[in-house]
């Protein structure tokens, strides 16, 4: 479940390893090309925004001023020098020197079902093995750090576990701020009554447990344990938004993505490993840029408050902040004012846990249609999270049926994202 | 081979001994663990009471009510152990039950393309009987549409991928797994890459094909296969040819001893005759498997061929356009590779396929199969016990492969009757346990612990007076107001009258409603109708044909008309809080009739049903803190506590004189089957009395004993 003690060992030598090299004249970025991870975690957290239906690179990340393909909106200056980002997110602008952007994702999955996979998982779909999602990759490697889920998905589903196993899955919250009734007790059952129901429970298991002397039945038993550990942890107070200050709250703008941003940056505060929110709506097949708009309003001060907040407690250092969706979108202007799937070349978003600030990576063509400089294949990106984690993308884990897997596919870590 | 020590005399005697004689599976398998040197004692069988939680759980998938006990008791203690496995045999819920074990085998899911349909042909099948060869058959070989043809699941699940289609069927049909043998020769085993090249040409001319004007998915088959040899980049330059469809496995020669096949073909010979009697006294019939196959399943075949179509209430659409019967000739296409290899997996000469299928039932029976995994049969993975495989083997080919036979087999047999053993070190526990010397705890799955809470609780009906649990609940509803003439104004949200009722918003709604999210959702069972399934629109069936004719203009004027319908004028929408009071009296269905797998966030996913996604994914029957939180915290645990004013137990607890010990004992008996010691009646009355009245005393008690480890897991 946690990281060995030999991987930890791996890491070790592969750190001296590096520095060996790099006396040979190696620099040690070419040397993480070459052999994937290598050095002491940079984050410890990740919070990854999953925005489904594809988003347009165009439109947000990847602007194309005075190009036919550009459509409605206007790309404007950050506090990164020289990078521009479009102007659906004033406030975001104002925070990128924190931030960098991968302009040259080349995709090769053009339907959502495949496309949400491969970027999930950094495998490609393939009839006989389902791979986990990077959320659980993160949890199967690093331990759990206070009473919470290492790995929580916020309004709506994050991949499954699949061989990684039960102890890998998310724990779903489906709308930020509501009561998840399985935490505490039902309405009608008090503390009291509840605490004396959980003391019976346990004498009653005693008994049955020692009468049998089967291990199955005490791994039940931790479980309730854990269960209840759980349910009574200040840890929880976590959840509770409705004590955050309505400032705060309009700050991130009150939306379920702002609240989802808010639990985010609150959970890892806690300890939290994974935090994955879930937004949809950015298949624009039609009317791309009032849907743009929409979403840019509701994005913008969410995200900017939550990269502010984090750089201002220092948490930003240890934890990486994640935008990415499965695919970009036509550079052409359909009849209907929408763009289309698109995944020869779009964009991803991060900052934090040794990301270097005000970065771009790579870069489209000039209409946006295919990678111009340095492509970044799926699987690099993941290669690249797992690095900044400490996790060796390369670390081969075993399926139940006994066949080993990567825990990213083949990838390498991009150097030139780190400083 | 160990087995050869046994004297030959013996071993023959017991296994032509006829199936009547007393338990003679118990018989083979204790041969067999002295021929392997086993010393160790057996567990004495189960008691009565005992034996029926479990046989009941594993037939019927929950657990016996207090009627069932008592009717049980009230049988010949002789006779009532075998008349109850005749009862659950019967028993409507045992397809329920057996449908989610075939599921999960052949990863059918209600989502997909035919998957809804397949399921319920598995349950239908199963409710009448169908053996196992014949439906294999009918799924490795069937052709046609998405959920017109049932069977089709299967072969839609892999999209119809030749290679995919080669790993399932061995490993489901035949238990060996081969798929590695895809991109390289086996790394542990005979299987060469050519193998696995040879299977998957079976599949090589099959098609899954969506229409692109309904979506509609069928199969056809095409003149070319797509399984070429040499694979791609094995040899550089090589021209690839289309590969020869070779089956792998080896058939029998001969007969075995107890004569299998002979039998088989004596009980077929028999069935025929007795179905030819059928139809003649009975010419319509009502409509059973059989005529409900014949209008679903095979409708595209017979509707191809021309024949019958009028009994199949196709004709009018037939009739309607010659024209379609040619295209749907030529679309749905009968597959005669399939039909050969089904032909050759289900061949009672090829043992692995009875092996293994009776390997997986013992398995899930005695919670260990002779061959672990179950899917796992290779050289380097025997059978621990081969010759009592094969006797179950045996006797399931000579039964027509039918299950309920071969369950009835294993459940009357010592062996399932075992005690589990206590208090000894893991490995004594584990030699008993392989030695089928003691049976092995087993976690209720999922499934059968819902219904079980269910059943325990009293929840599959209505345990409430009526008015007794009023609640408020304030909802958000959108409203649609058509602009008056004239006037451009809105009317805005009604905002909450007062605090209360914002208060009261917040609180989880537990109104089973439709369409509003309850928190609770995720406990929630919505059944399937599976008759419906089979019976899917006949009209549908020619929709693609009638599609095909049309021309694309015409196509095009009908979209636009549908969309056209769906639009509404320009109306404007408000939100606006509505009460509404209602009376809390839940009611729950059956988990086993709900789509499967469900969310992955529901219940019966959190207790380890599988997403049915691939080949190596097994049901995981690992505790989690989640499933901890869903019982401790859940709704379906709650209900089930607390007492209804209907339950039998209400009268025994309310008014002046309530007689808390009968209470008791009618507890235990209802979510435990068994009476409670004296000890555990005493510390149930100190529950209960410090439960502040005898009714919520009497929830804390059934709260503990449902969420309790003995609940859990099978006696």
């Amino acid at each position: 479940m946690a990281m060995s003690c030999n991987d930890y060992r791996l890491t070790r030598r592969r750190m001296l390893a590096a520095t060996g090299a790099s006396m040979l004249g190696m620099s040690v970025q070419q040397l993480l090309a070459a052999q994937g991870s290598s050095h002491a975690a940079t984050a410890e957290h990740v919070i990854l925004f999953w925005n489904g239906g594809g988003m347009t690179h165009l439109d947000t990340w990847d602007p194309k001023p005075g190009r036919p393909t550009q459509g409605e909106f206007e790309p404007i200056e950050t506090s990164a020098k020289g990078v521009q980002i479009s102007e659906i997110f004033p406030q975001l602008a104002k925070q990128m020197h924190h931030c960098a952007v991968v302009r040259s994702i080349a995709g090769t999955q053009g339907a959502h079902g495949q496309a949400t996979y491969n970027l999930q998982t950094s495998y490609r779909q393939t009839a006989n093995i389902r791979h986990p999602g990077f959320g659980s990759v993160v949890v199967h490697e690093r331990d759990r750090m206070g009473d919470l889920p290492g790995y929580i998905s916020i309004s709506g589903r994050a991949p499954r576990a699949h061989y990684l196993g039960q102890k890998c899955e998310a724990y779903f919250v489906a709308n930020p701020g509501d009561r998840d009734p399985y935490l505490a007790f039902p309405e009608a059952i008090g503390q009291v009554r509840g605490n004396k129901r959980l003391d019976v429970l346990a004498r009653f298991n005693r008994r049955f447990n020692a009468g049998s002397g089967d291990k199955k039945l005490a791994s039940n038993q931790t479980a309730v344990k854990e269960a209840v550990k759980l349910m009574r942890s200040p840890a929880l107070k976590a959840f509770e938004l409705d004590k955050v200050p309505t400032t705060t709250i309009n700050r991130y703008g009150d939306t379920a993505f702002g609240r989802g941003a808010l639990l985010a940056k609150r959970l890892v505060e806690t300890g939290v490993r994974f935090v994955q929110i879930n937004r949809g709506g950015f298949d624009t097949h039609s009317n791309n840029f009032p849907a743009m708009q929409n979403h840019g309003d509701v994005m913008d001060p969410a995200l900017a408050s939550l990269i502010e907040d984090l750089s201002e407690t220092g948490m930003l250092k240890k934890t990486m902040v994640i935008m990415l969706s499965e695919f970009g979108r036509t550079p052409r202007i359909n009849p209907n004012a929408g763009r289309d799937h698109w995944p020869n070349v779009f964009s991803g978003f991060m900052a934090g846990g040794g990301i270097k600030g005000g970065t771009v990576i790579g870069s489209s063509d000039k209409d946006g249609m295919e990678p111009d400089k340095r492509p970044v294949p799926v699987s690099d990106l993941h290669a690249s999270f797992c690095h900044a984690l400490g996790i060796d993308p390369n670390r081969e884990v075993q399926t139940p049926l006994g066949r080993p897997m990567k825990l990213v596919d083949n990838g390498k870590p991009v150097p030139e994202l780190f400083g | 081979m160990m087995l050869r020590f046994l004297p030959a005399v013996l071993l023959c005697s017991v296994l032509l001994a006829p199936a009547t004689a007393a338990d003679p599976l118990g018989k083979v398998l204790d041969l067999e663990n002295q021929a392997n040197g086993v010393s160790r004692k057996a567990l004495p069988p189960v008691d009565d009471l005992t034996y029926l939680r479990r046989v009941t759980i594993d037939l019927i998938g929950r657990i016996p009510t207090a009627e069932e006990i008592q009717q049980y008791e009230s049988l010949s203690p002789s006779t009532r152990q075998q008349k109850t496995v005749e009862r659950l045999l019967a028993d409507e819920r045992f397809a329920d039950r057996w449908t989610i074990f075939f599921a999960d085998m052949l990863r059918l899911r209600s989502n997909a393309e035919g998957g809804g349909a397949s399921i319920a042909f598995i349950h239908r099948a199963l409710r009448d009987g169908m053996g196992w060869d014949e439906m294999s058959r009918r799924m490795i070989a069937a052709s046609g549409k998405a959920g017109a043809t049932p069977e089709l699941g299967y072969i839609l699940g892999d999209n119809a991928d030749p290679m995919a289609l080669a790993g399932s069927t061995a490993q489901v049909f035949l238990g060996v797994r081969v798929a590695c043998a895809q991109c390289h020769d086996h790394p542990f085993d005979v299987w060469k890459r050519k193998d696995f090249y040879g299977l998957a040409a079976y599949f090589g001319k099959t098609r899954r094909v969506q229409s692109q004007f309904t979506n509609t998915v069928y199969t056809t088959e095409a003149e070319q296969t797509t399984v070429l040899w040499p694979p791609e980049g094995v040899e550089d330059g090589a021209e690839r040819k289309p590969m020869v469809p070779v089956f792998p496995f080896e058939l029998d020669k001969a007969d075995r001893p107890s004569r299998p096949i002979a039998r088989l073909r004596a009980l077929r010979r028999k069935q025929a005759q007795l179905a030819a009697a059928k139809t003649k006294s009975n010419r319509k019939g009502d409509a059973g498997l059989e005529a409900l196959l014949a209008a679903a399943g095979s409708k595209a075949e017979r509707r191809s061929s021309g024949k019958n179509a009028d009994d199949l209430g196709v004709a009018n659409e037939a009739k309607r356009d010659a024209k379609n019967l040619k295209i749907a000739q030529a679309r749905y296409r009968a597959s005669k590779l399939r039909a050969d290899l089904a032909a050759m997996v289900t061949n009672p000469r090829n043992r692995l396929f009875a092996q293994s299928f009776v390997n997986r039932v013992w398995g899930e029976l005695m919670g260990r199969g002779f061959v672990e995994p179950v899917d796992n049969f290779s050289q380097e993975n025997r059978a621990s016990h081969p010759r009592t495989m094969d006797f179950l083997a045996d006797e399931f080919i000579a039964g027509g492969f039918e299950l309920k036979g071969l369950v009835r087999t294993i459940v009357n047999s010592t062996p399932y009757r075992r005690q589990h053993v206590i208090g000894v070190e893991d490995p004594v526990r584990i030699e008993l346990e392989t030695a089928f010397l003691s049976t092995p705890m087993r976690r209720m799955m999922g499934e059968v612990l819902y219904d079980s809470v269910v059943t325990a609780g009293h929840l599959f009906d209505i345990k409430h007076e009526k008015g007794k649990n009023l609640k408020v609940v304030w909802s958000r509803s959108r409203i649609a107001k058509r602009p008056a003439e004239g006037s451009g104004t809105a009317v805005k949200p009604q905002l909450l009258a007062d605090a209360t009722a914002r208060k009261a918003m917040k609180k989880p709604r537990m109104k089973k409603g439709k369409g509003t999210g309850s928190p609770y959702d995720v406990e929630q069972a919505i059944e399937l109708d599976f008759d419906a399934l089979l019976a899917e629109s006949k009209n549908d069936g020619v929709k693609i044909e009638r599609m095909q004719v049309m021309s694309k203009e015409e196509i095009e004027a009908m979209r636009m008309q549908q969309q056209a319908a769906n639009n509404r004028p320009d109306v404007e929408y408000f939100d606006r809080f509505i009460r509404s009071v209602f009376d809390d009296n839940p009611r729950f269905s059956t988990s086993m009739r709900m789509a499967s797998p469900a969310a992955p966030e529901h219940f019966l996913r959190i207790f380890g049903q599988p997403s049915r996604a691939t080949l190596d994914e097994k049901r995981d029957h690992t505790p989690s803190m989640r499933q901890a939180l869903m019982l401790l915290n859940g709704r379906l645990t709650h209900e089930a506590s607390r007492v209804g004013e209907l339950e039998p137990i209400h009268k025994l607890l309310a008014g002046e004189t309530p007689r808390i010990e009968a209470a008791i004992r009618l507890a235990y008996r209802e979510i435990l089957t068994r009476n409670p010691t004296t000890t555990e009646i005493a510390e149930a009355q100190e529950i209960i009395s410090g439960g502040g009245s005898p009714l919520n005393g009497m929830a804390d008690l059934r709260w503990v004993i449902l969420n309790s480890n003995e609940f859990r897991f099978l006696p």
